[in-house]
């Protein structure tokens, strides 16, 4: 059985804390609209990119379908999907325009997915990657083992049944940054030299602190459906799935809890031998283009629920919204008494 | 015992939206002009207990002292003695023994550690390396046997580091102002460097993917280009020649990394080995830094009779192809089968390879001064078993003799 997925690639508009409002392309979720229904998803590009969920094993279609851009109707950029770090890819479903094809304005391209290695990896537009990236393209893409089981605590593991990554809930810590002047000249039909490329806002799930721990966000965050707000029950396990798809090296400290990583790239950290190379760490320090997946233990503290962990980037400097601080890259863990939470079936689900 | 004159000179390099950049650099060939990155230097260990020792003579034809660096080489000396940093009136000049304009110096080192290592100007080092005086080594094991299955590899038999082919990956930056201003002896200030272009093996994207040895690169000698077929090990140099830290992704697989600033990524003991080696799918290639990794492609095995890409392949008059009029696209989904372009579209495909893009995901510095594509960026082609000739990714078992 094959798994039908949809993205649209259109544009939108995001917002950060100090009131402003960018520019931007994205994909959206068109999974099951019917056709004459599209239109109605053009200019709802969201940031993050709507999450893609696969399971090691299955096989699934993801058609890709662009909307256009109704704010820069004079653009006839294709887009792609490109399946960042899938193993043993072939070109054709690699999304890359000059090694295969590009979806026009109009058009759609289904990409074939089997996946068969379990971890966190990320997707984006190839096309002009610079612009299509910066501009809001990316998104999480998680590969569930074969074996999951949300049901069952030795089965709800990131790599597999007695791999010794079992864990009670799982987030998104999705990095990137944006840089409004280069937003700005995208959206004025002005081409930027990227080599003057400065960020103002530094991104969690698309979002800039206090947004970032803004759970019912509100019509001004429409377009940025993911906070990034991570809670748990005290004792449990908590898989944190970072991902890169800024242009900056980032630094991500969390205090009151030690992150042991689990998986790097998609890839346990395993030697030839199946050595065991995994470690703990307080800060993840994570370039453009890499992930990690890291799993803390909620620290327990009787009379103190909820208490607060602060989860922020080590480069300071990041934790600024358009020159307001704190700002940016800076987001919260909230621990709860045990059994306060219900079960967590789906990533980010608080 | 390998013995390498370098001359330390300038020159100009080109990129590929036109501009001619003047260079400082390393050449091996007397009169020669600078080349970048600097001649690459191929040593075999000898058995044990014979030492490598290694001696490289480098004559200063630039207006200022020049001399080597050579990180991770044990016992660098100069006239037998270890070298030193250099001072005048109390402050630091040089960071290792340095010769004057018009004079030769003469380094020694031992080569003791298989892998891939940097040399590099330790003379004003904050101007001469981004200028261009830098270049790669390649240490080989004393076991190192090309055409015995097994002996092919990066650090020894039984280390795990077996290949195929292998290809070097210099990476650097440059700032055109500093480069501007040291060929009109002005002033530059480091504080203000920002690089515009960066270069993989001296070259910008899209020249990474010519050929070694093009007419209109003189000074730029080294392609690129990473070729394989299914199921080959190939081996991957990354040497970090740059100031900055650039994270490198190809994609098409990961890569496993097997060895770091030239030493093996295993810990041993008698009666134990742990091995360190990890796969990613980028790594971040730091300032000075090396990688050796091993990149493989297999493959999902589709083919048009038996196995049929299971999506509808669309009309391709409803896709785009191909960026700027040009594709390295074969126009069919199958490995090594070329089906129809669209007529106008130029397509360096040349018998249905694959190509997946190998790249730094800072996504500025696949720029050439902000216009993509250009910079740190390259192709990993896959061809169809049995059509890749054999000398692509063979480099020589020495660069310079006995
Ligand atoms: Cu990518
Ligand atoms: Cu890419």
């Amino acid at each position: 059985m094959i798994t039908r997925i949809r993205r649209s690639a259109t544009d939108g508009w995001v917002n950060t804390p100090d009131g402003r409002t960018h520019y931007i392309f994205g994909f959206g979720d068109i999974s099951g609209v019917p056709e004459n229904e599209l239109v109605n998803y053009r200019a709802r590009a969201e940031l993050m990119a709507p999450p893609l969920l696969l399971k090691a094993g299955n096989e699934y279609i993801v058609t890709l379908t662009s909307l256009g851009t109704p704010t820069r109707p004079d653009l006839d950029d294709p887009h792609t999907i490109h399946y960042h770090g899938f193993p043993n890819q072939i070109a054709f479903y690699d999304g890359v325009p000059e090694a295969s094809v590009a979806v026009p304005v109009g058009r759609d391209l289904e990409y074939y997915y089997k996946p068969l290695d379990p971890g966190t990896y990320m997707y984006h537009c190839h096309h002009e990657p610079v612009e299509h990236i910066q501009m809001g393209m990316v998104g999480p893409l998680v590969v569930y083992p074969h074996d999951y089981d949300s049901s069952d605590p030795a089965y709800k593991t990131a790599y597999g049944y007695g791999t010794g990554t079992e864990y009670h809930r799982e987030y998104y810590v999705f990095l990137n940054e944006l840089d409004c002047s280069i937003h700005n000249l995208v959206a004025t039909v002005q081409e930027p030299d990227w080599t003057e490329y400065r960020p103002t806002y530094w991104l969690i799930n698309g979002r800039a602190y206090p947004d970032t721990i803004d759970t019912p966000g509100g019509s001004r965050l429409q377009s940025q459906p993911w906070p990034a707000l991570i809670k748990a029950n005290a004792g449990e396990r908590v898989l944190l799935r970072f991902v890169n798809l800024g242009f900056q090296q980032h630094a991500m400290e969390l205090l009151g809890a030690v992150l042991k990583v689990v998986g790097i790239d998609g890839m346990r950290p395993l030697g030839q031998n199946g050595e065991d190379l995994s470690y703990n760490k307080n800060i993840i320090y994570i370039a453009p283009g890499q992930s990690y997946d890291a799993i803390f233990t909620a620290p327990e503290a009787p009379d103190m629920y909820p208490l607060t962990l602060p989860f922020y980037n080590r480069n300071l400097i990041k934790n600024n919204s358009g020159g307001v601080e704190p700002g940016g890259m800076v987001t919260e863990v909230q621990i709860y008494a045990p059994g306060s939470l219900p079960h967590q079936t789906e990533p980010n689900q608080a | 015992m390998p013995t390498i004159d370098l001359w330390a000179v300038d020159g100009y390099i080109s990129t590929p939206d036109g501009k001619s950049i003047y260079i400082w650099g390393f050449t091996d060939k007397a009169g020669g002009s600078a080349q970048l990155p600097g001649p690459t230097i191929i040593i075999k260990r000898q058995d044990p207990p014979a030492r490598t020792m290694v001696t490289v003579n480098l004559t200063n034809s630039l207006p200022e002292p020049v001399s080597i660096l050579f990180p991770g080489q044990s016992e660098v000396r100069v006239n037998g003695n270890p070298v030193q940093p250099q001072y005048q009136n109390g402050s630091l000049i040089s960071l290792t023994n340095h010769c004057l304009p018009g004079e030769t110096i003469t380094y020694t080192f031992y080569a003791e550690n298989s892998g891939t290592f940097l040399y590099e100007s330790g003379t004003n080092p904050h101007k001469q390396v981004p200028m261009g005086l830098y270049g790669a080594i390649i240490v080989r094991p004393q076991d190192y046997m090309p055409d015995h299955t097994g002996y092919k590899t990066a650090y020894g038999t039984g280390t795990g580091t077996e290949f195929d082919r292998e290809y070097l990956l210099v990476v650097g930056e440059i700032d055109p102002d500093l480069h501007q201003a040291v060929e009109l002896g002005k002033p530059y200030d480091t504080r203000v460097y920002k690089p515009r272009y960066w270069t993989m093996n001296g070259r910008c994207a899209n020249d990474t993917m010519l050929p070694d040895n093009v007419d209109h690169l003189p000074n730029q000698p080294h392609g690129a280009m990473i070729m394989l077929e299914p199921g080959e090990k190939v081996l991957i140099r990354y040497a970090g020649a740059g100031v900055e830290n650039h994270p490198l992704h190809p994609h098409g697989n990961h890569t496993r990394l097997v060895g770091m600033d030239g030493r093996l990524l295993q810990n041993r003991t008698l009666s134990n080995t742990t091995d360190l080696s990890y796969k990613r799918f980028t790594v971040l290639t730091g300032a000075g830094q090396t990688y050796d990794q091993i990149y493989t492609w297999t493959g999902l095995g589709f083919e048009p009779v038996t196995n049929q890409i299971p999506t509808v392949i669309p009309n391709l008059r409803n896709m785009a192809i191909g960026h700027t009029g040009m594709t390295m696209w074969s126009g069919s989904p199958y490995l090594g089968v070329k089906g129809e372009l669209p007529s106008g579209m130029v397509s360096y495909n040349e018998v249905g390879e694959y190509h997946f893009m190998l790249h730094s995901h800072a996504e500025p510095e696949i720029t050439n001064w902000g216009a993509f594509p250009g910079g740190l960026m390259t192709m990993i082609a896959v061809y169809p078993n049995g059509t890749l000739e054999r000398h692509h990714g063979m480099l020589p078992v020495e660069s310079h003799g006995l």
